[in-house]
């Protein structure tokens, strides 16, 4: 059936606005804050064969069309005909879903005169789904028994009537409760919005139309991608780097390769190589998949809406058994961690192909720290939670960005120093760009960020940088960015640098200090336009003596006019 | 009372006045080299003394373009020591996720004229370390060898404690004499160092140009001989004077799109909806704020330029919403046979293909005119013949022969893309902030909103559309019915249940003497002034905070007074959907709102003011094409200047005036009201 141009955009649209009106009603009413403050979630309207029809935009980036795989599951529980009104299916299925049990997905079959044609989903991280410690990623995790309860494609709601033995079950093993069933009755509700829009949509349009409409905009998107795809040389093109170590093992770094081939206008990318799985919750069962998205997303169609029809020209060959696609019963606690990391693996392997396209490396990890303890003032507990911008690779026409978010936190935002210290028991003594941490380069790699927390009492740390060895790589010529580190200064004068670890104990008076990485630097830095860096000099994002050594600057004595 | 409100936009420097209950209205080209001209050329227009007028209310956007074009005063920026890097680092965050060529939003001020001095206040405003004196003379000193004209200061938690501040601010003003210098602490009061640090810096690198702009303004009415009031649009939805102008320009950043909302909310009140949509259509945009009871929301977390890239004021701004959609809004195909409106306009110049200045691409216009809803001899009075023809084959060269579709059902496609794209925004727009377009009448104004807003509301059932009197021109008049206005905010974070009444009424003290202060420096009589305190309250662990009105301390005292906390949560629940009586509750801050009326308005009167019309005109009757692209409707077309009150007017029909045309659908019924605003009850959407 063609369709008509006019009806197609109107539909088009309207997708979108659904998926985003949803997002709305889930913020509006989520009760925690890691929805309606990280935005932690993703919404999205599903086909009856598990497709991405549209999604909202602006969640985190790691959710990337990847709401499919858990309707589908329900699919094969239930049939197509074992939906009916008022369904809620709740899943969270390790197995399935690979990403931390925390990721709890909703959805609700959409009917149009009796017949299934669509399903409304979202998913949103819960603060706690049981388990052996409070929240998520916990290092002592080793099998994802440990890491909470699992709902498998259960109908919360069946017919409208709850079921309330799973009510009970999911109640009985959270232990923020109220918290996280407020959660859910908000999920809910941003479903329920969906189905009312898609059927005001079919009456108006009809089942037909609409399924047609769908289909041409799923082959719009594909071929606008499968276009950029084309443009890239054919070739088989590899890279690898490494993650420091799984956070239990510290001295034996984690392997990540990538191997992608074009052919035409279709991307395969493969992992065969990645490190075997590990003990630690540092596994994923999607993550391959999700970086894979992101990177496919950014060189092919960065602006446009998410549906799976841009997805269509990529595949991914995740071998199981590695961290990016752990056998059950892995910990799978912190899935993400590794993703900036893969991403960044996935450009360099093309970066040969499309050198006017791939920046250089970004600081490859999501920044975060954590400290924690009671309040000597009026004993009450406290926890400080801050996530670090840090340094993008250069450019092929421009300079890397500094002190920005990782690939996969978008729009995450730091915290403001003066909101930490109103609240929590530290001194902040600097919040600086790192001079000379940015990849030298003809193109500049962005400058990581220098923070540094004075204790005002005492206090537990958790610091989960990574990253810290392997350096965000230059291209073309272009320089390492700095590593990510952090130092701990003790009031004794002692100091050592920390990797990833957790329990930490700290007294008044000591210091830490949190270096983020510097991207690398894009292309030789002796042709770097040398207004450009004497521009960096004057502005101290260089130091004299980086511009000599690294930049070949040899006056430094004009240079400083 | 003899009251002119000029507004400078882009392109247009329009002018609305009214003498003696009487309404006249003008327009000049702006004149962007020397803008106070454009002024006196509309006053030339009307033929009006200076020395006649009692009061000038005076809206630009001279503040906001030097921020967008970068042509601000070279400024230093004077932070803590440690912190000069917290403007260039902002919060890290990449609205544009999956762009691989996002850019950070660009400080105003270069990093190597970004300084530091060693002094320290904690969050609770004592001193850690005191100012280094002699180092920040120093600096003064330095900061007049590098010629530099303006001087931002920001310290940490400079909002709980001012005084280093402030004697900063002395010791560079005499060494560096001739800058403009701002303190944050004057600006803002509130904590988030990032986005204090962007609005003091904003402020001092707009304040010379437009502390010049404001001379050269108030000499040319001094030397016309005005002896009346004068008032400075900004962004809050009230005034000020020059003098207060010329120190905080930031606060006039926004002051544009503010006046109509002003005025729609004030119609709104008039008339009696308690919900209430505002829509503005212009040239290049859409834009949409929602009222409740008449006011506006206003908001401290405003974007310049974009939330992407833009930079940050924390001042507080009227709400709106823009959409990407104006009469001037291009139609386009892309490579795989998706069409598309917008988001990019034609401007004025070449401006839609049927001004007949060269322009070949289609836009939302050329569509209205193809369809018979715009008349081509009637557009802004006739004082612009616009030409089909041309529409006719932009439309067809760049949509209908590439898509295979008839011109007609081409054009229909953009109007009707360009009208479901709004219908969705403004309902996202209304959702978002607690109201369903089902309870809701819309206000539509601007040159193209009564065309489209008929479209819109049938959308998405709004039930009642009000298309009030000189639509074109509501901006302007909007700006007539301002108050003179100031918001006082203080950070002010503890939780409810552990406020103690001293502490609050000392805030609250505070806030009134800097009012009493401003008040004195404005020559205005407190006894004409009304004092609104609200406390910003959430449940704790929440970012954003709601204003909710209080009496005097003791109702925040003691864990909050019953009716405080019932009318947070009722709040709470219109703007989030749900509440949580039996969370703790946080106050953020506190504020002081102080508006000063005069007596009486005159734009107030005039809107309500029973209506008399001008001379009749003849209806005529002209082909409309509103569905099917085969069979264009009869439609009724009526002058609207000469309809009496209580006139119905059945659609499908073309109500057209100066300087905007109302289209009505099959179905819809308009009536002409007692002060001549024409209420329109929507038709309904037909099944199928």
């Amino acid at each position: 059936m063609a369709v008509h141009p006019i009806t197609l955009e109107v539909v088009r649209n309207a997708f979108v606005a659904f998926s985003e009106e949803m997002a709305t009603a889930l913020c509006r009413s989520a009760h925690n804050m890691m929805i309606y403050e990280v935005r932690d979630f993703c919404c999205g309207l599903i086909d009856t064969d598990g497709n991405m029809i549209s999604q909202n935009a602006g969640g985190l980036p790691i959710f990337l069309a990847d709401l499919g795989v858990a309707v589908q599951d329900g699919i094969d529980r239930y049939g197509l005909d074992g939906f009916a009104p008022g369904d809620v299916i709740i899943m969270n299925h390790g197995g399935v879903c690979g990403q931390h049990l925390n990721n709890i997905v909703i959805y609700t079959p959409c009917f149009h005169e009796g017949e299934l044609v669509a399903f409304a989903a979202n998913r949103a991280h819960w603060v706690d789904v049981g388990g052996s410690r409070v929240g998520f990623g916990s290092y002592d995790s080793f099998e994802i028994f440990q890491e909470g309860i699992q709902l498998r494609s259960l109908k919360v709601f069946d017919k409208g009537v709850r079921n309330d033995a799973v009510w009970q079950i999911i109640h009985d093993n959270l232990r923020f409760p109220e918290s996280s069933l407020g959660d859910l009755r908000a999920q809910i509700a941003a479903c329920n919005i969906a189905e009312r829009r898609l059927n005001e949509l079919y009456r108006r349009y009809g089942t037909e139309t609409i399924a047609a409409c769908t289909a041409e905009i799923w082959k719009q998107s594909e071929a606008a991608a499968r276009a950029v795809v084309a443009g890239i040389p054919d070739g088989v093109y590899e890279a690898e780097s490494c993650l420091d170590n799984d956070g239990v093992v510290i001295d034996k770094p984690l392997v990540i390769k990538a191997r992608v081939t074009v052919d035409g206008d279709s991307m395969t990318i493969d992992y065969t190589g990645t490190n075997p799985q590990v003990r630690s919750p540092l596994n994923s069962g999607s993550g391959g998949v999700a970086a894979a998205r992101i990177a496919f997303k950014c060189l092919t169609l960065p602006d446009a809406p998410v549906n799976e029809g841009g997805f269509r020209p990529l595949t991914v060959i995740s071998p199981e058994g590695t961290i990016l696609n752990a056998r059950p019963p892995a910990a799978i606690g912190l899935w993400s961690i590794a993703l900036p990391t893969v991403i960044d693996v996935i450009l360099k392997a093309l970066a040969p192909a499309l050198p006017h396209r791939i920046p250089a490396a970004h600081k490859g990890d999501m920044g975060g720290c954590s400290f924690y303890g009671y309040r000597e003032d009026d004993g009450r507990r406290f926890l400080l939670m801050n996530i670090m911008g840090g340094g993008w690779g250069g450019r092929p026409a421009a300079d890397g960005e500094s002190a920005a978010m990782s690939i996969c936190q978008g729009d995450v935002r730091n915290a403001p120093i003066e909101v930490q210290e109103m609240n929590y028991p530290f001194v902040i003594e600097c919040h600086k760009l790192r001079t000379d941490s940015g990849g030298a380069g003809q193109y500049r790699g962005g400058l990581g960020v220098e923070i540094r927390y004075r204790c005002l009492q005492d206090t537990i740390a958790n610091i989960n940088f990574d990253r810290t060895v392997d350096a965000p790589w230059g291209l073309h010529g272009g320089h390492d960015g700095a590593v990510n580190e952090a130092v701990i200064h003790r009031i004794d004068g002692s100091e050592e640098r920390v990797l990833k670890q957790t329990n930490i104990h700290l007294v008044a008076g000591d210091r830490v200090t949190f270096l983020t990485g510097g991207g690398g630097g894009y292309g030789d830095p002796k042709r770097r336009d040398r207004a450009e860096l004497i521009r960096d000099l004057r502005t101290g994002l260089v130091s004299p003596e980086a511009a000599r050594a690294e930049y070949g600057l040899e006056d430094l004595g004009s240079a400083a006019e | 009372m003899h009251s002119v409100g000029v507004d400078i936009g882009g392109t247009f420097t329009d002018l609305v006045g009214i003498r003696d209950g009487d309404i006249y209205i003008e327009k000049s080209s702006t004149v962007i080299d020397d803008p106070t001209r454009g002024v006196a050329n509309c006053i030339d227009g009307v033929d009006v003394l200076l020395s006649d007028i009692d009061q000038f209310q005076h809206g630009t956007t001279i503040a906001i373009n030097t921020v967008l074009e970068r042509k601000g005063a070279v400024t230093a920026l004077v932070a803590t020591e440690g912190f000069r890097d917290v403007y260039a680092i902002g919060r890290s965050n990449r609205p544009e996720a999956f762009s691989l060529d996002f850019a950070r939003p660009q400080p105003l001020i270069s990093r190597d004229l970004s300084f530091e001095v060693t002094e320290r206040v904690n969050a609770r405003g004592d001193i850690l370390i005191p100012l280094d004196e002699a180092a920040t003379e120093a600096l003064g000193r330095r900061l007049a060898e590098l010629n530099v004209e303006a001087i931002a200061v920001c310290f940490l938690h400079a909002y709980a404690n001012p005084a280093h501040e402030e004697r900063a601010g002395e010791i560079l003003r005499a060494a560096c004499p001739g800058a403009f210098v701002t303190l944050s602490s004057d600006i803002v009061r509130e904590y988030r160092e990032y986005e204090r640090t962007s609005t003091t810096a904003l402020n001092a690198y707009v304040g010379p140009r437009v502390a010049s702009y404001l001379d050269r303004l108030d000499t040319w009415l001094t030397e016309g001989q005005f002896i009346g009031g004068k008032q400075i649009m900004r962004s809050n939805g009230g005034t000020m004077s020059i003098t207060q102008a010329r120190r905080q320009p930031v606060t006039m950043m926004e002051s544009g799109p503010v006046a109509g909302m002003i005025g729609a909310g004030h119609l709104a009140r008039q008339l009696g909806y308690d919900q209430c949509i505002g829509f503005d259509m212009g040239g290049t945009t859409a834009k949409a704020s929602m009222f409740r009871n008449g006011e506006p929301a206003v908001h401290e977390d405003y974007y310049i330029g974009g939330y992407a890239s833009g930079q940050p004021m924390q001042i507080p701004v009227v709400d709106i919403i823009e959409i990407g959609s104006g009469g001037g809004s291009m139609a386009w195909c892309d490579a795989h046979g998706g069409l598309h409106v917008g988001p990019q306009s034609a401007g004025a110049d070449p401006g839609p293909a049927c001004y007949g200045k060269g322009g070949d691409r289609p836009v939302i216009t050329d569509a209205d005119l193809v369809l018979g809803r715009l008349n081509a001899g009637r557009f802004l009075s006739g004082r612009m013949q616009l030409d089909r023809s041309l529409s006719e084959q932009a439309i067809r060269n760049v949509v209908a022969e590439p898509l295979g579709l008839g011109v007609i059902d081409a054009a229909l496609g953009i109007a009707k893309i360009a009208d479901t794209a709004m219908s969705l925004a403004v309902r996202a727009v209304s959702v978002a902030r607690g109201s369903d377009p089902r309870d809701c009448a819309m206000i539509a104004f601007g040159g193209a909103g009564p065309l489209h807003a008929l479209s819109i509301a049938r959308d998405i059932s709004i039930p009642t559309v009000v298309i009030p009197l000189f639509p074109g021109n509501f901006s302007a008049l909007g700006m007539l019915m301002a108050p003179w206005r100031q918001d006082l905010i203080q950070t002010f974070v503890a939780e409810l249940s552990l406020v103690e009444e001293d502490a609050a009424a000392a805030v609250m003290a505070e806030l009134r003497e800097r009012g009493d202060r401003l008040l004195a420096d404005e020559g205005l009589d407190p006894a004409n002034a009304s004092f609104a305190y609200a406390a910003d309250l959430r449940y704790v662990g929440q970012e954003h905070a709601i204003p909710v009105p209080f009496g005097d301390a003791a109702d925040l005292a003691k864990g909050g007074s019953p009716a405080l906390k019932a009318a947070f949560d009722e709040l709470h629940r219109y703007r989030y959907g749900h509440a949580a009586p039996e969370e703790r509750i946080q106050v953020a801050k506190i504020r002081l709102t102080i508006t000063v009326t005069g007596d009486g308005n005159a734009a107030m009167d005039w809107l309500s003011r029973p209506f008399e019309p001008a001379d009749a005109q003849p209806d005529t009757v002209r082909d409309v094409w509103f569905e099917d692209a085969d069979r264009p409707l009869s439609a009724r077309i009526v002058w609207r200047p000469g309809l009496p009150a209580g006139t119905e007017i059945a659609g499908p029909a073309v109500v057209e005036e100066p300087n905007s045309t109302t289209l009505l659908l099959p179905g819809d019924v308009a009536r002409v009201d007692e002060h001549g605003h024409l209420i329109v009850s929507v038709g309904v959407e037909q099944e199928g």
